[in-house]
């Protein structure tokens, strides 16, 4: 594998983490992680709707009219999004997850990941990388999801993935079920990440 | 060619437009069926639950197919009543074709207009009458389905379900099975006002028809004794006094056809 293609799928998992780095995608960072298992589904959703809008708009990249390419970007990722959301409605073991996560899957369209990377990215290279660069970021996005709703869901409920983990006579914490706290949790994060990697570190 | 030009820009735009819509609609057509089949089985597994059919997360671990099976093996009858607590229609329950009113939201409605209505009955061959219950959580819409003991004054089971309440606190209704257990035994005081509370310390008045509600879920408790007191409303006339009086009226029709007949 040629270096700049390494590069594109390793930058944004780490160096160039959407959360973490770039600070895009928090409000569903917060919405959804307060159980894995929905924490997972939803890092799958966004990974999925990145990587085949970022193809789709590569693919369309030369045609797309310059003053409306907004427009046109929204309408593949809306698509793509209502895709996504149709067919975990329609799965049978999918259908409790989707009902879980409710109005937060129909809200990546919302994601500025998604609109970011395609702006950023997909309208100026081919569609091989465009499609790993949507990728690599929401497995980013994913990476920092699965890590704040492990945390949520085995202090706030004492289990991971609705398997009891910790002896039932832990006392759950409400504070960790709640929004605030997944954005302590993540400042904590962000923390832990700069001071391992000395370039992202403010002078 | 010029892809800034007006002409071009009106017509790609309609283009991608026309062809995103005929896709999704397609493939909402396609996935219609099988996504209606798993909101029919969750709702039959939320009515088994509350019967007391099998355990909830027995029901929960089934596959559609099963569920579909075992409602159509435990379900004695089911039908429709209006607000005057007579009977409005039949709903189907062979194998094949099971009939349910699954939208709640246009009943609520009514229900508060005092309009026409089509309230479900579901009766087990255990002599069970399941009835549902919808009402406004603090997001969004709550709902569930309550089961009755033959008597149709003793609660046998219940099952709660909410769209978006909060984890942990609202969400209790739905994750917590303590919270539905409380139901078992408790009564509904038909014609009373209110029929049922769902308040805080109401347990400790001991009255048999009051739950506790929960702690840090306020506004969902309250959308939730709202819900029950609003449908056990609309059903008193077919369960409680005003079933008897239906009776009675019934009966006077026939002792003067008796009557004339002499």
């Amino acid at each position: 594998m040629d270096k700049k293609l390494k590069e594109t799928i390793l930058n944004p998992i780490l160096k160039g983490n959407p959360i973490t780095v770039l600070v895009l995608g928090i409000c569903s960072a917060l919405a959804v992680t307060v159980q894995l298992k929905g924490a997972v589904v939803m890092a799958l959703s966004v990974i999925a709707v990145t990587g085949l809008s970022s193809l789709v708009c590569s693919l369309l990249r030369n045609t797309i009219p310059n003053r409306v390419r907004i427009i046109v970007q929204l309408v593949v990722v809306a698509m793509m999004v209502i895709l996504v959301d149709q067919i975990l409605k329609a799965g049978e073991g999918t259908y409790a997850i989707d009902k879980q996560l409710s109005v937060y899957i129909g809200l990546i369209i919302t994601n500025c990941i998604v609109m970011g990377r395609i702006e950023a990215f997909a309208l100026g290279n081919k569609p091989i990388p465009s499609l790993l660069d949507g990728i690599a970021n929401g497995l980013g996005y994913g990476l920092i999801l699965v890590i704040v709703a492990f945390f949520r869901e085995l202090l706030g409920s004492g289990t991971l993935f609705g398997f009891q983990v910790l002896p039932s006579g832990y006392i759950p914490n409400n504070l960790v079920i709640l929004p605030p706290f997944a954005l302590i949790l993540l400042g904590c994060i962000i923390w832990v990440h700069r001071a391992f990697d000395k370039d992202l570190q403010e002078k | 060619m010029n892809t800034n030009s007006n002409v071009y820009t009106v017509i790609y735009t309609a283009l991608i437009v026309v062809v995103v819509a005929a896709l999704l609609a397609f493939v909402a057509a396609k996935l219609g069926p099988a996504q209606d089949a798993n909101a029919k089985a969750e709702t039959l597994r939320q009515m088994m639950s509350a019967a007391g059919v099998k355990p909830t997360e027995e029901l929960y671990a089934s596959k559609n197919a099963e569920i579909l099976d075992l409602y159509a093996d435990n379900i004695q009858e089911a039908y429709t009543i209006g607000l005057d607590g007579r009977k409005n229609g039949e709903l189907s329950v062979s194998k094949d074709k099971i009939e349910l009113v699954s939208k709640l939201k246009p009943q609520h409605k009514a229900i508060l207009a005092e309009g026409d209505v089509t309230l479900p009955v579901y009766i087990f061959k255990s002599g069970i009458s399941v009835i549902p219950i919808y009402g406004a959580g603090l997001w969004g819409p709550v709902w569930g389905y309550v089961a009755f003991q033959p008597d149709c004054h003793t609660i046998a089971g219940a099952f709660f379900d909410h769209e978006s309440e909060t984890p942990g606190l609202g969400a209790k209704i739905k994750d917590e099975p303590w919270f539905r257990e409380k139901f078992i035994g408790k009564t509904v005081e038909w014609g009373d006002v209110p029929a049922f509370r769902l308040e805080k310390n109401a347990e400790a008045a001991g009255a048999t028809n009051a739950v506790d509600a929960i702690t840090g879920a306020t506004m969902t408790s309250k959308g939730l004794n709202e819900a029950l007191n609003i449908w056990f409303g609309a059903y008193e006339k077919h369960f409680g006094a005003g079933a008897f009086f239906n009776m009675l009226e019934e009966h006077a029709i026939d002792t003067t056809t008796n009557a004339e007949e002499e």
